[in-house]
């Protein structure tokens, strides 16, 4: 349960991080101006938007979804689901593959790093191994199971 | 025997624990969102403003004006032509300051070149606005570049020196005397001296914006812009007003 409840916190912080970007992106927050830091450049790019929507609005998306997944793993009802684990894991593995390929993007593309998209991308790391162990504790609560369960 | 029901049940022993755990858990995320809007709340207030030491003299009769001799203040913009920062403000905001504070004879507006390493094809820009001026141009100039900034700068073209000679053609500057300019790079050394003025007033971006002595580094809109500039028309007048007194 801690696990879940670590990545339920994590996915929240990732929420806030994404919604700066987004609204930096419709330059409701944020001073916009050229050489701070490099999020301008990445923003401004044409890798700023997927299928016509921000990038930083599908971050919020991602990190949401994580959220309430976890969130959901932490409760009497949803917590004993038993594909839970893995839909974390797999949602999470995709947000890594994508953070993965955004940086790639910043780092060999637009030449240009910004500073809030490399904390979304470690915050990804960080959810993605939190669900990782805590697929691989219900793997191991399972072999336990059934190890209890031929005797 | 149900032994899928039962696995899962045993697995996630003390799911759903409605004890100390969990409340301190759902504790945390409502301080973590109280965080979080508080944060971002006060990052969208920030303004980006900030005074020049009041022993730096701004500021320098350099870069290129607009508007009359007789009016009370200048503002100066010190702008990179790749940056879309400046691009964002040139298209949207600057018309309106210049038919509703610069036509009505309230401020001059100055542009001072301040090109950033990070732009590769801002230099020729920079130099293209200084050879158009040279020929009366300049704004003329300035606008088309930052106009149609998505045909030169890097991500379209590597050789930005045509569109930009296009670009001048099209305003109206005589290609021959241009040419020559640039071929030479004839303002390098002034265009240089601007950024060099420019990192002695403490601007580290652009657009950064310089009301007497408060430095705004951010795009400002119409709004944002006329209450910097009101309040640096207000100081004017008030020493205005104490000098003649003082007479």
């Amino acid at each position: 349960m801690t696990l879940r409840r670590l990545t339920a916190l994590v996915a929240l912080v990732g929420v806030f991080v994404a919604l700066y970007l987004a609204l930096y992106k419709a330059g409701v927050i944020g001073t916009l101006a050229c050489g701070t830091g490099g999020c301008e450049t990445v923003q401004l790019s044409k890798w700023a938007n997927l299928a016509g929507i921000p990038v930083a609005v599908w971050g919020v998306g991602y990190y949401l979804a994580v959220f309430v997944v976890a969130l959901a793993g932490t409760t009497e009802r949803w917590g004993r689901a038993a594909k839970l684990p893995l839909l974390l894991l797999v949602l999470t593995g995709w947000g890594v593959l994508f953070s993965a390929w955004l940086t790639y993007l910043e780092l060999f593309v637009i030449n240009a790093i910004c500073r809030y998209c490399v904390v979304s991308a470690v915050l990804a790391v960080i959810v993605f191994v939190l669900a990782l162990l805590d697929w691989r504790a219900q793997r191991e609560a399972l072999d336990r199971q059934d190890s209890v369960a031929s005797y | 025997m149900d032994t899928g029901r039962g696995r899962a049940k045993g697995v996630v022993k003390g799911a759903g624990n409605k004890g100390g755990g969990q409340r301190m858990f759902y504790a945390s995320v409502g301080a973590l969102l109280v965080a979080g809007i508080a944060t971002l709340s006060f990052m969208s207030t920030r303004s980006g403003a900030s005074q020049i030491d009041s022993t730096i003299k701004p500021i320098p009769n350099t870069g290129h004006s607009i508007g009359s001799d007789s009016a009370l203040v200048e503002v100066v913009e010190f702008g990179d032509f790749e940056c879309p920062a400046c691009g964002s403000f040139a298209n949207l905001t600057e018309p309106d300051i210049r038919a509703r504070l610069v036509a009505t004879g309230q401020i001059r507006f100055r542009f001072v070149d301040f090109p950033l390493n990070i732009h590769r094809n801002t230099w020729p820009a920079h130099l293209a606005s200084w050879c158009a001026g040279e020929q009366g141009r300049f704004w003329e100039m300035h606008d088309a570049l930052f106009m149609n900034q998505d045909r030169w700068s890097e991500p379209a073209t590597r050789r930005p020196e045509r569109v930009i000679s296009e670009l001048a053609r099209g305003v109206g500057v005589g290609m021959e005397q241009y040419d020559a300019c640039m071929d030479t790079q004839k303002y390098r050394p002034q265009i240089q001296a601007n950024v060099e003025e420019g990192i002695r007033l403490g601007v580290g971006s652009t657009p950064t914006f310089i009301f007497g002595q408060t430095r705004v580094g951010a795009v400002l809109n119409y709004d944002q812009f006329k209450r910097y500039a009101d309040s640096l028309i207000a100081d004017a007048k008030a020493k205005r007003g104490t000098k003649t007194r003082t007479r």
